[in-house]
């Protein structure tokens, strides 16, 4: 385990050193925080970087005030090519909507300047595929996510998360879009289902395939995100860590949707999530979070936990 | 003939398009029993392939080729077997799409390619699809089963919505009714009143055979 220190953040960052200091703590759930504050179903996340700003901003406040170092841009599905899927989305301009929401996240680490706080500026997949399954092409998708990662970049982004991907060969594309568009450190999580053979993606591709190809690619961390619950995530963690001497992070779900009366709820508690969290820090993880369904309770548990696990 | 039937078979394993359709061709200038062609021959294969995905040896990019071959030879078979009016393979009519306000459907594409390449006429009516719109198609094809497939505890309820229009119009039991998508169980289907849900497209192919064809 790591010892907590106090490391000060600065715009040129080094997130490996930061990494070799600290286990760091990342936000959770965008999606399910932004339905609770009232997001409608004909609408789109990012339609609230304009219209919602003010609940925007409380959602990062709430995260930050629950104990993540890292708080995620609520851009997951603004990439180009994503937006232009929807009618909701096409009405918004890329480059303004990763802007504006980088400045958002950037806006409320200013009430926080006692505390070493990053912004990841967070890129998902198109929805799309290559050949055979769909008809996307390699060089769009870099170009979709260049453009995206070039406007995180000056919305104030610290770096990139490429999240939930579930095709190496996309993560790929996002990763050199992201290294084209900035220096920053870029960060990459695929998704992964547990098969009676072990962890593949949707695509097939394996643990080991995803760790040299990152590495390859010049990945400044590397991860698992989404799909999985907590304590299917521990084993994830156990063997990618044989895999690669990389930075991992892994953010789990907290279990399956339910709906019960009209209303969201998880099969996860956030004290259950937290145990497991900690069992993947002792896996040999970097950095931690969460995904669907974890709120900033889930990440106040986290952080509790952490601390324990520090002393 | 055996000999026959495992060459389509393993065509569409190995997700060839170019061969299942070489061998469909074949099929028609030779005289081949047509309907003993696609259920013993290329059906078997995507029955095959379905399976290989279930143990986690296919992925994606197999099960999405495997099926691509199986329209393939269908699209020349199909005919032939209308024009003999051979009764016996078409299994029933769907119409699919992802619910309004819900724009995920590589999942319900995938399903409609399966039921397609299982031998079920479909109707993809895409995604964001209003209640009426799956209600019109419904009536407009003829379809045996809607199916709706929502990716969000919020749009799920337009499965409900889809249902209870259904009463409303006093045609609930014209059609069988099934759902999908990662917050459905079978439980949301009880809740609902849906006749059936299935957790993937493999499992969605035995489920709507098993209730409008009794396969």
């Amino acid at each position: 385990m790591k010892k907590a220190t106090r490391v000060r953040v600065n715009m040129n960052f080094d997130l490996k050193k930061l990494l070799d200091e600290k286990i760091l703590l990342f936000d959770g759930g965008m999606g399910t925080m932004l339905i609770g504050a009232g997001l409608r179903e004909n609408e789109i996340p990012e339609s609230w970087i304009y219209s919602r700003r003010e609940e925007l901003f409380d959602i990062h406040i709430k995260y930050i005030e629950a104990g993540a170092d890292v708080i995620q841009t609520n851009t997951f599905g603004a990439s180009g090519i994503k937006l232009s899927s929807s009618r909701a989305g096409a009405m918004l301009d890329p480059e303004e909507t990763n802007r504006r929401g980088a400045a958002i996240a950037r806006g409320a680490l200013e009430r926080f300047k006692d505390r070493d706080l990053l912004v990841a500026g967070d890129i998902g997949p198109t929805g799309r595929f290559f050949p055979p399954v769909g008809n996307l092409r390699e060089d769009d998708a870099r170009n979709s996510f260049m453009q995206q990662a070039r406007a995180l970049d000056q919305g104030g982004a610290d770096f990139f998360l490429i999240e939930t991907m579930s095709d190496l060969r996309e993560a790929v594309e996002a990763l050199r879009g992201a290294k084209e568009a900035s220096e920053k450190p870029v960060v990459v999580e695929l998704t992964f289902d547990k098969k009676p053979k072990g962890y593949f993606t949707l695509m097939g591709n394996t643990l080991r395939e995803a760790a040299e190809t990152l590495e390859r690619e010049g990945a400044d961390m590397i991860g698992a995100n989404c799909t999985l619950s907590s304590n299917s995530m521990i084993g994830l963690a156990r063997e990618l860590r044989a895999q690669t001497d990389m930075p991992l992070l892994f953010q789990p779900n907290a279990g399956q949707p339910v709906l019960t009366d009209g209303k969201t709820h998880y099969t996860q508690s956030p004290e259950d999530f937290a145990e497991d969290i900690g069992k993947i820090a002792r896996e040999g993880a970097d950095a931690v979070g969460g995904c669907c369904g974890t709120t900033p309770e889930f990440i106040r548990m986290i952080r509790e936990k952490l601390e324990e696990l520090e002393k | 003939m055996m000999q026959f039937y495992e060459k389509c078979r393993k065509a569409v394993i190995e997700g060839d398009s170019d061969l299942a359709l070489k061998l469909a061709t074949e099929a028609i200038d030779k005289n081949k029993p047509v309907l003993d062609v696609i259920e013993k021959g290329f059906v078997k294969g995507i029955e095959e392939v379905g399976r290989l995905w279930e143990d986690g040896t296919f992925f994606l990019p197999e099960l999405v080729m495997g099926a691509e071959a199986v329209k393939k030879a269908l699209s020349l078979l199909n005919p032939i077997l209308s024009d003999q009016q051979t009764k016996g393979f078409e299994k029933g009519k769907v119409v699919i799409g992802t619910v309004e306000g819900d724009i995920h459907d590589i999942g319900k594409t995938l399903v409609a390619t399966m039921l397609s390449a299982s031998g079920f006429e479909v109707y993809d009516l895409g995604y964001d699809v209003g209640v009426d719109s799956f209600i019109e198609g419904a009536d407009k094809w003829g379809v045996n089963c809607i199916a709706s497939s929502a990716l969000l505890t919020t749009t799920m309820q337009k499965q409900r919505g889809i249902i209870e229009k259904l009463k409303e119009q006093g045609i609930r039991n014209k059609y069988t009714v099934i759902v999908g998508g990662a917050p459905c169980s079978r439980k949301w289907a009880d809740e609902i009143g849906a006749d059936g849900y299935a957790k993937d497209a493999v499992s969605a192919v035995a489920l709507v055979g098993k209730l409008i064809s009794g396969d």
